[in-house]
C-alpha cells in the first residue's frame, strides 16, 4: 500500500504548482472571451478574438514573431548541431569547455539584451571603437543592428543564448551514439564524416528537432527580447498583448488575452509535434 | 523508509511554501487591524479625529518608483516626517499604475475590505477608469485643512484631471510641464514653433527624435505638436471617436510623416521610452531631449547627465502642462491615515522643500501663502538652463480629454511610423 503511494505523494508538489498554473492559464483564456466580472464583462463572446485577427497591425506582428521565432531557432539548432558535432568528434564533451558553453544558458535574457544594447547599438562600444579608428566617420554610419525591422538584434541575442542550450540538449546523446553507432560505422569502413552524417546525425535528429521546437515556442512567446531589441513597428505578439495589458482602460485587458490566446493555440501545436517527436526517438532508440 | 519520509516531508514543506507567501503578509496587516479604520467609521469624523484614529499607522503610498530623486526626499525628508508629527509610518511601494489597478481591482473584485493599497499615485485616463468603477474611496479632497487653505480651488487643475471632473476624489500632488532640451553650444538656434522645428530638424538630420508612443512623454510631445498646428480648444470636448480625432489631427499626421525623413534612424523606429532619449542626448546621439520635468533640467546640469551649456525651451504658443495627483483606494484599510498623510504633502512647508530639493513645480497657490512661506519658495535658486516660472507657466496648455490620448497613440503608430 505505501509503495503504491510513494510516486504520487512525491508528485504532490508538481501538481500543485501545475494547478496554479492551469488556473492561471484558465482565467487568460475566460478573460480572452471577454467575462471578466470585476470591470462589468459577463457575456462571454469572441468578438475580442475577431477584433484582434482582423486588426491592420496584428497579422503584421504574427508574421514578425513567427519570423523571429523560426529564425532563430533554426540558426540555433542548425549552428548549434555543428558545434555539438565538433566538439564530440574533438571528444571535448565534458571540461572547461562544457563549463564556459553552460555560462550563456543561465544568464538571464534581459541581461543578454543590455549587452546587446551596449555593444551594437549606435551608441555602442563597437561603433566608438570603429569611429575612433577612423574605419567610419560617424557613430551614426555604424549599421542599425538593433531597433531594425528585422530583427537582427533579437535574432543575435537570441542565438547567443540558445545555441548553448542546444550544444548542452545535444552533446551527451550525440556523445553517447558517436562512442557505440558511431564507433562501430567506423570499425565497418565508413569514414570519420560518413559515420556522422549517416549513422549519428539521424540517430540524433529527434532531438536536435526537440530542441529547435523548444527554443521556437520560447522565442514566440517571450516578451523582454523584442521589448528592449525590436523595432517600433512591426511589434513582437508579446509586446502587443503587453501593451494592451497596461492600456490604462481595464476593458481593453480581453484584448491582451485573446492575443495570448493567439499564443497558446501556436505553442500546442508545436507542444502536440513535441510530443509525437518524442514518441518516435523513445521508439527508436528502444528498437 | 526513511527515504519515503524525506520525501513527504519536502513535498509538505513545498505545499506550505507555496501557501505560506500569501499568509505572511496577511497576518502582518491583521495586527494593524484594531488601530486600522474602515472607510464607513471614517466618513465622519473631523480631520483632528482622523490625527487621532491614524496615530501608530501605517499607510502605504502606491506608485511609479521610476524617479529616484523623488523616491530619495519621499523616503528620507516625508517619510520621517509623517512619524515625527503624526507617528504614521509610510510604508512606499513603487508599482507601475497598471500593476496597482490590476491589485487594486483583484481586491475590490475579492470583496477584500482591509486593502493593502491606502494611498495611489495617480492621474489622467487611469484617474478616469478608477473612478468610473467605484474603485476609490471619496470625496475627501475638500474636507484637508490644507486644501482648502492653499489650493486655488478656481484653477482648472484642481477641478479636472485631463478634462474629467475631479470632485474630490483626489488631492494634487506635484506640477509637471513638457519642456525641450537643447545644447545651445551644438544648436544656438532653437525652435519657437513647429514651422522652425522642421528647419531644426532638418539641419540636425538623423539627430532628432521623440520617445515611441505610448510613452508619457513621447505621447505628450506628439500631442504638443498637434495643438501647435491644429490648435488646443476644439480638443478640450470633442468626442472620443477615432475617425473624428483623426479628421482633426490630419494637419498633424501630414507634418509628423514629413518630419520622419530627418529624425533619427529616418523616422523608422524611435526610442522605447524617455530615459533612452535621455540617454541619446547626453551620449551627443541626437541634439534634443524632451522632458516632463520642466526644472528636471536644472538638476541633470548639476549632476552631470546634461552639458552646462544646456537650456529647456518651449514653443511660443506654449506645452502641455499637467498636475498629477494622489487618490485613496476604494477599500483603503487606513483611510484616516491616508488624509492625514495626503493633507501633510499639501502643507507650504513640504511643498517648498520638496521644490527645493528636487524642483517639483508646487501645487498650493502662491498667493494664498504668508510672507515667511512666500520666502521659503523664494529663496530657491532653481538652477542653470530653466525656463523662468511664471514664463513657464504662462505658456501652459490643458491636457486633452484622458479618452482621446489613447486614440491619438493608435493613430500614430498606424500613420505616421515608417511612413
Amino acid at each position: 500500500m505505501k509503495k503504491k503511494m510513494t510516486p504520487y505523494i512525491l508528485l504532490v508538489p508538481q501538481l500543485i504548482l501545475g494547478v496554479v498554473f492551469i488556473i492561471g492559464l484558465g482565467t487568460g483564456i475566460i478573460q480572452s472571451l471577454g467575462v471578466i466580472p470585476a470591470f462589468g464583462l459577463t457575456e462571454p463572446t469572441l468578438k475580442y478574438y475577431k477584433e484582434v485577427l482582423t486588426r491592420p497591425d496584428l497579422l503584421q506582428s504574427l508574421k514578425y514573431s513567427l519570423y523571429i521565432a523560426f529564425m532563430s531557432a533554426f540558426l540555433a539548432t542548425v549552428t548549434g548541431t555543428f558545434l555539438c558535432a565538433v566538439l564530440v568528434s574533438a571528444g571535448k564533451v565534458r571540461g572547461i569547455i562544457m563549463r564556459i558553453v553552460q555560462i550563456p544558458i543561465i544568464v538571464p535574457h534581459v541581461v543578454v539584451a543590455l549587452f546587446i544594447v551596449n555593444i551594437l547599438s549606435q551608441n555602442g562600444i563597437l561603433a566608438r571603437i570603429l569611429a575612433n579608428a577612423g574605419l567610419i566617420t560617424d557613430q551614426q554610419q555604424f549599421p542599425m543592428l538593433i531597433y531594425d525591422r528585422y530583427g537582427l538584434g533579437v535574432i543575435l541575442a537570441y542565438l547567443w543564448k540558445e545555441i548553448p542550450f542546444i550544444i548542452y540538449f545535444v552533446i551527451a546523446l550525440m556523445a553517447n551514439i558517436n562512442g557505440s553507432l558511431g564507433e562501430a560505422a567506423t570499425n565497418l569502413g565508413a569514414n570519420k564524416l560518413q559515420a556522422f552524417m549517416n549513422v549519428t546525425l539521424p540517430l540524433c535528429m529527434n532531438t536536435v528537432l526537440s530542441g529547435f521546437l523548444i527554443i521556437f515556442v520560447f522565442a514566440l512567446g517571450a516578451y523582454e527580447l523584442p521589448f528592449i531589441l525590436g523595432a517600433t513597428t512591426p511589434k513582437a505578439l508579446p509586446v502587443l498583448a503587453y501593451l494592451e495589458y497596461t492600456k490604462p482602460d481595464l476593458r481593453a485587458r480581453p484584448y491582451a488575452m485573446a492575443i495570448n490566446g493567439i499564443l497558446i493555440v501556436i505553442s500546442l501545436i508545436a507542444a502536440v509535434l513535441y510530443y509525437i517527436l518524442l514518441r518516435r526517438s523513445t521508439k527508436k532508440l528502444a528498437g | 523508509m526513511k527515504k519515503r519520509i524525506a520525501a513527504l516531508l519536502l513535498s509538505t514543506v513545498m505545499a506550505f511554501s507555496l501557501t505560506a507567501c500569501g499568509n505572511s503578509a496577511k497576518t502582518e496587516k491583521a495586527d494593524n487591524k484594531e488601530t486600522k479604520q474602515t472607510t464607513e467609521a471614517v466618513e465622519d469624523m473631523s480631520f483632528d479625529e482622523m490625527v487621532d484614529a491614524a496615530k501608530g499607522t501605517t499607510v502605504t503610498f502606491y506608485g511609479w518608483g521610476g524617479d529616484d530623486n523623488l523616491n530619495d526626499w519621499l523616503d528620507n525628508y516625508y517619510a520621517p516626517r509623517l512619524k515625527e508629527k503624526y507617528d504614521i509610518t509610510l510604508e512606499r511601494v513603487p508599482m507601475d499604475i497598471d500593476a496597482i489597478l490590476s491589485q487594486l481591482s483583484g481586491e475590490i473584485s475579492a470583496d477584500k475590505k482591509d486593502g493593502d493599497i491606502d494611498m495611489i499615485w495617480i492621474n489622467g485616463e487611469n484617474f478616469k477608469t478608477c473612478k468610473e468603477n467605484n474603485m476609490l474611496y471619496g470625496p475627501f479632497a475638500e474636507e484637508l485643512p490644507n486644501f482648502q487653505s492653499y489650493i486655488d480651488t478656481d484653477d482648472e487643475e484642481t477641478n479636472a484631471d485631463f478634462c474629467f471632473p475631479i470632485e474630490g476624489y483626489e488631492a494634487p500632488y506635484g506640477k509637471a510641464q513638457l519642456v525641450m532640451i537643447a545644447d545651445t553650444a551644438v544648436t544656438p538656434d532653437l525652435p519657437t514653433n513647429t514651422d522652425e522645428f522642421m528647419e531644426f530638424c532638418k539641419a540636425n538630420k538623423g539627430k532628432v527624435t521623440y520617445p515611441e508612443l505610448p510613452d508619457f512623454t513621447g505621447s505628450a510631445f506628439v500631442r504638443n505638436v498637434i495643438y501647435d498646428i491644429c490648435g488646443y480648444e476644439q480638443f478640450m470636448d470633442m468626442e472620443a471617436d477615432k475617425e473624428t480625432v483623426k479628421a482633426a489631427i490630419e494637419p498633424a499626421l501630414e507634418y509628423l510623416r514629413e518630419l520622419n525623413p530627418y529624425l533619427w534612424n529616418e523616422g523608422k523606429t524611435f526610442p522605447k521610452d524617455s530615459t533612452a532619449l535621455t540617454n541619446m542626448y547626453s551620449d551627443g546621439e541626437v541634439v534634443m531631449d524632451i522632458s516632463y520635468g520642466a526644472y528636471s533640467t536644472a538638476t541633470n546640469i548639476e549632476n552631470g547627465t546634461y552639458t552646462e551649456t544646456s537650456q529647456s525651451f518651449q514653443f511660443d504658443k506654449g506645452t502641455i502642462g499637467n498636475t498629477n495627483y494622489i487618490a485613496i483606494a476604494a477599500n483603503s484599510g487606513n483611510v484616516a491615515g491616508a488624509q492625514v498623510a495626503i493633507n501633510e504633502m499639501l502643507d507650504p512647508e513640504v511643498q517648498a522643500d520638496r521644490f527645493a530639493e528636487i524642483r517639483t513645480i508646487p501645487v498650493v497657490d502662491y498667493n494664498k501663502l504668508n510672507d515667511t512661506q512666500k520666502e521659503a519658495f523664494d529663496k530657491v535658486e532653481i538652477g542653470k538652463g530653466v525656463i523662468p516660472q511664471d514664463e513657464l507657466l504662462s505658456k501652459r496648455l490643458p491636457e486633452m480629454p484622458s479618452a482621446l490620448v489613447p486614440i491619438i497613440e493608435e493613430i500614430w503608430a498606424e500613420e505616421v511610423v515608417g511612413k
